[in-house]
């Protein structure tokens, strides 16, 4: 019974500073799904890390199959048959997928790379995984959630013992889940373990075998996924109980302050219309490619919108710039708050004053005093964990970065808020966090748009849900209508 | 598998310089890591040291005030226009029309002083018109190119070619005027003179280099070009006027450029089209040995200072010790790619302190 194709034992790692992980032990059984879940900085991606190679560790010894193994870098993980799917893509744009998936086995014949043969494989192999793109396809030409897909076919491409998977569906649109779901139970059929990080619990149910949940670096419990309840893998993963997943919040909502008129922008988003009121959250729901995003950027004036009216405060507005925008009172936060929402390479205080620094400003020029002063202000009352606002923004973990791009929009004090997925890749508690501060500020008087992929969160945390499909939107529910059901009728159809 | 963690760990306030400032980042360092932090820091100051003992021990007058005047003064109009370049390039840009923009400005210049009605009538006034004339042109010129570069939201590759093709054009606009004449200067005294002789030209450069240097740190648009040269798109996305600033940054490279073109004049007494030549990839080399990465988002002027009294001490020593011509290019080639080098070791580095 119990046949373990991997065993960790009493792995320690520190790093200055810190103790990474502390005695912790991990086995896997062969041929089942284990979920590994803890929230971000718990210790899950050090522990992957330490198995394929990228670190070392201090303490503990890795047995695999039985055998004793040293892994010492990630070609090694891959030739004892461990696969990893990553969560940032490793993949080269401007080539097509079949490239991509052969790039480092290129088939010769007759002493040149036989790409008829190559295209003909790959593409057999995606259609067998049910994938919809072609092997011709270029990556740049794939949607995000396509991207993920090509990357678990690298991993699924050669054949492996053990395949770990992070957060592999924090990008997919539900029918890619599905598609992704069957993948792995056909994994598990053919007796290939499967490590399964997520932060979604309904996912962690819905998978696996055995769940393990580490808190702090340490081994919290682990056991057959059937044995917990929802609300116990939450409590042990946060180290408190937890009374409701999304707060509610005590607010009139007031007057009208951005009115959306029949906004178009060829080929991405068709006539939208809509109001947002002041204490308000409006939920943006919608598969990923709906035009959510889009309708975000066109307010922001990130992006051209063609045909339209917006209106702010009853006043007709014409934004062609995102400095506009925010002397208009408007704040987008970007879904990707690596890429756009944050420079990782300046500190704390630059990300946060960045969108006002008039503020800032001792007379004419910039006073460092008073910007650090109050960047300082504003990270304790968002209760921004880090040593040091001169800390740069790459060294905090995904939750907190989250909160400095809330601080950033808070800085420049705007009544109007766009969150573009502003719970993406962050864990359970700093999500609960940001719930409580959006409610915070809609107190305040702000008005809120909230996009998410993530139908509970959306449907939990809005008054008003707006449902996007092919760049239309499809409907508006009040709270009490909005059943993940009537959501995603609404978002599937068309 | 177990590995030892470093013996000796020391906490110590690792400063690193960012856009030349300082930041703390309170991290516990290995010796090594420490040594390189110090490195760092202080690198430019030791090479100016070291190279100037070994100089002053072969040839003791290496080290005399006038010898150190004579190497800054040499190397004021480069200094100038390195600052400007810095900008281009903490901008996430470049700008390669520097050389032409000086040609130019230095041939305007030599015109006007040299027609004998408004040097004589007026010198002082006349030395002004030149100075204002060389600054309007360089800031035009910069300006074109600042304005291409916004309108296509360009990034280090368009500016490369946008600028490359600026300096040709401007290359013959210098030429067309001068016809290829070499134009030697006709004045003997007056306040324009006095722009090109003692301490003024190295005056002139720390002038603007304190005061550019000010811009940078004290300014929102000091602040919005660091954002613009580290991550456009998130510059973009903080509301920030990135056109405005992407052509701000050129307009005032121009600027710097079409004043070492007017004190260049001053300095050496004649003017041709060739006045420029190789001074857009001379104020590069500077920059780049003063720390400001290629890739834009970092730097500062003061070490772009520091770089430019690194290349200068240099080449002066190797002049003085009687290095050949041949061999002193050689020396030039192996500090540009020894300066590239560090700049992507320091940045492997940090993104090693970072993995953590």
């Amino acid at each position: 019974m119990d046949d373990f194709i991997l065993e960790m034992h009493h792995i320690t790692k520190r790093f200055p500073g810190v103790v990474a992980l502390n005695d912790v032990s991990f086995k896997v059984r062969r041929g089942e799904i284990h979920a590994l879940v803890g929230e971000n900085g718990a210790g899950k991606s050090t522990l992957m890390k330490i198995l394929n190679g990228v670190y070392q560790a201090d303490e503990g010894s890795i047995v695999l199959n039985g055998e004793q193994t040293i892994i010492r870098n990630t070609n090694e993980a891959k030739a004892k048959g461990l696969g990893l799917v990553f969560q940032e893509f490793n993949l080269v744009n401007s080539l097509s997928v079949a490239e991509n998936l052969y790039i480092n086995r290129l088939t010769r014949r007759h002493g040149r790379v036989d790409w008829k043969g190559i295209y003909k494989e790959a593409q057999q192999f995606i259609d067998s995984l049910g994938f919809n793109f072609n092997a011709t396809d270029k990556i740049e030409e794939l949607s995000a959630a396509q991207r993920q897909l090509v990357e678990i076919a690298k991993v699924l491409a050669i054949k492996m013992d053990l395949i770990v998977m992070d957060e592999p569906t924090s990008s997919l649109t539900t029918t890619e889940t599905e598609i992704l779901y069957k993948i792995i139970k056909n994994l598990k059929q053919q007796g290939v373990s499967v490590i399964y990080i997520s932060h979604k619990l309904e996912e962690v149910f819905k998978l696996s075998d055995t769940t393990t949940i580490i808190r702090d670096g340490e081994v919290v419990d682990s056991g057959p996924t059937s044995t917990f309840t929802r609300n116990q893998i939450v409590e042990k993963m946060v180290g408190r109980s937890i009374d409701t997943e999304f707060p509610h919040k005590q607010c009139e909502i007031g007057e009208v302050v951005l009115k959306v008129d029949h906004i178009t922008r060829n080929g991405l988003i068709e006539d939208i219309s809509f109001e947002l009121h002041k204490g308000e959250i409006l939920g943006f729901a919608g598969l990923i490619g709906s035009g959510r995003t889009e309708v975000a950027e066109a307010i922001f004036g990130a992006e051209p919108y063609d045909k339209g009216v917006i209106e702010i405060q009853g006043k007709k507005v014409a934004i062609h710039s995102t400095h506009q925008a925010k002397q208009e009172s408007i704040g987008l936060l970007t879904e990707d708050r690596k890429e756009t929402g944050l420079v990782l390479a300046y500190n704390l205080i630059w990300n946060i004053t960045i969108t006002n620094l008039d503020k800032v400003k001792n007379g004419r020029f910039i006073s460092e005093k008073k910007e650090a002063k109050l960047a300082a202000e504003l990270s304790k009352d968002l209760n921004i964990k880090t040593p040091s606002l001169k800390q740069y923004a790459i060294n905090l973990s995904g939750g907190n970065q989250q909160k400095v791009v809330f601080a950033k929009w808070l800085f420049s004090d705007v009544d109007i808020l766009i969150l573009d997925e502003p719970t993406r890749g962050i864990d359970v508690g700093a999500k609960y966090e940001i719930y409580l501060l959006m409610n915070r500020l809609a107190e305040q008087g702000k008005a809120i748009i909230m996009i998410s992929s993530e139908l509970p969160e959306v449907i939990g945390m809005s008054d008003r849900l707006v449902v996007l499909s092919g760049g239309r939107k499809m409907g508006e529910l009040s709270h009490e209508k909005a059943t993940p059901e009537a959501v995603m009728s609404l978002a599937v159809s068309n | 598998m177990r590995r030892q963690l470093p013996k000796r760990s020391c906490r110590l306030q690792f400063q690193i310089e960012r856009g030349g400032r300082y930041m703390e980042s309170n991290v516990i360092v290995s010796r090594r890591k420490k040594l390189i932090g110090v490195l760092r820091e202080w690198g430019l100051v030791f090479s100016i040291i070291i190279i100037t003992v070994i100089a002053t021990i072969i040839r003791p007058a290496f080290l005399s005030g006038q010898n150190m005047l004579n190497i800054l003064r040499a190397y004021s109009t480069i200094g100038i226009a390195s600052f400007g370049m810095a900008y281009a390039v903490i901008g996430g840009g470049m700008d390669l029309s520097i050389g032409s923009t000086i040609s130019l400005t230095a041939v305007i210049t030599m015109l006007i002083v040299n027609s004998s009605t408004v040097a004589t009538v007026a010198p002082a006034s006349a030395a002004l018109l030149v100075l204002l004339v060389g600054i309007l042109i360089g800031a035009t010129i910069g300006a074109i190119n600042g304005a291409i570069m916004a309108a296509v939201n360009g990034k280090l590759a368009e500016s490369f070619i946008i600028t490359y093709a600026m300096q040709i054009v401007v290359g013959a606009i210098a030429q067309a005027i001068v016809r290829g004449n070499f134009q030697a200067a006709q004045y003997r005294s007056g306040l324009f003179k006095e722009f090109g002789i003692g301490i003024t030209p190295v005056l002139f450069m720390l002038a603007v280099a304190l005061i550019m240097q000010f811009l940078l740190v004290k300014t929102k648009f000091g602040r919005s070009l660091y954002f613009l040269g580290s991550n456009m798109s998130a510059a973009k996305m903080a509301g920030l006027k990135v056109r405005k600033v992407r052509f701000l940054a050129h307009t005032i490279c121009g600027m710097c450029a079409g004043l070492a073109g007017v004190i260049v004049v001053a300095r050496v007494g004649s003017a041709s089209v060739l006045q420029g030549q190789n001074y857009e990839l001379d104020a590069l080399v500077c920059v780049a040995i003063g720390g400001t990465s290629l890739d834009g988002g970092t730097g500062s002027i003061m070490r772009t200072l520091l770089g430019v009294m690194v290349v200068g001490f240099m080449m002066t020593a190797l002049n003085i010790l009687g290095v050949q011509s041949n061999a002193q290019l050689i020396v030039r080639g192996a500090i540009i790619v020894s300066a590239v080098a560090l700049d992507v070791l320091n940045k492997n580095l940090k993104l090693r302190e970072v993995a953590q």
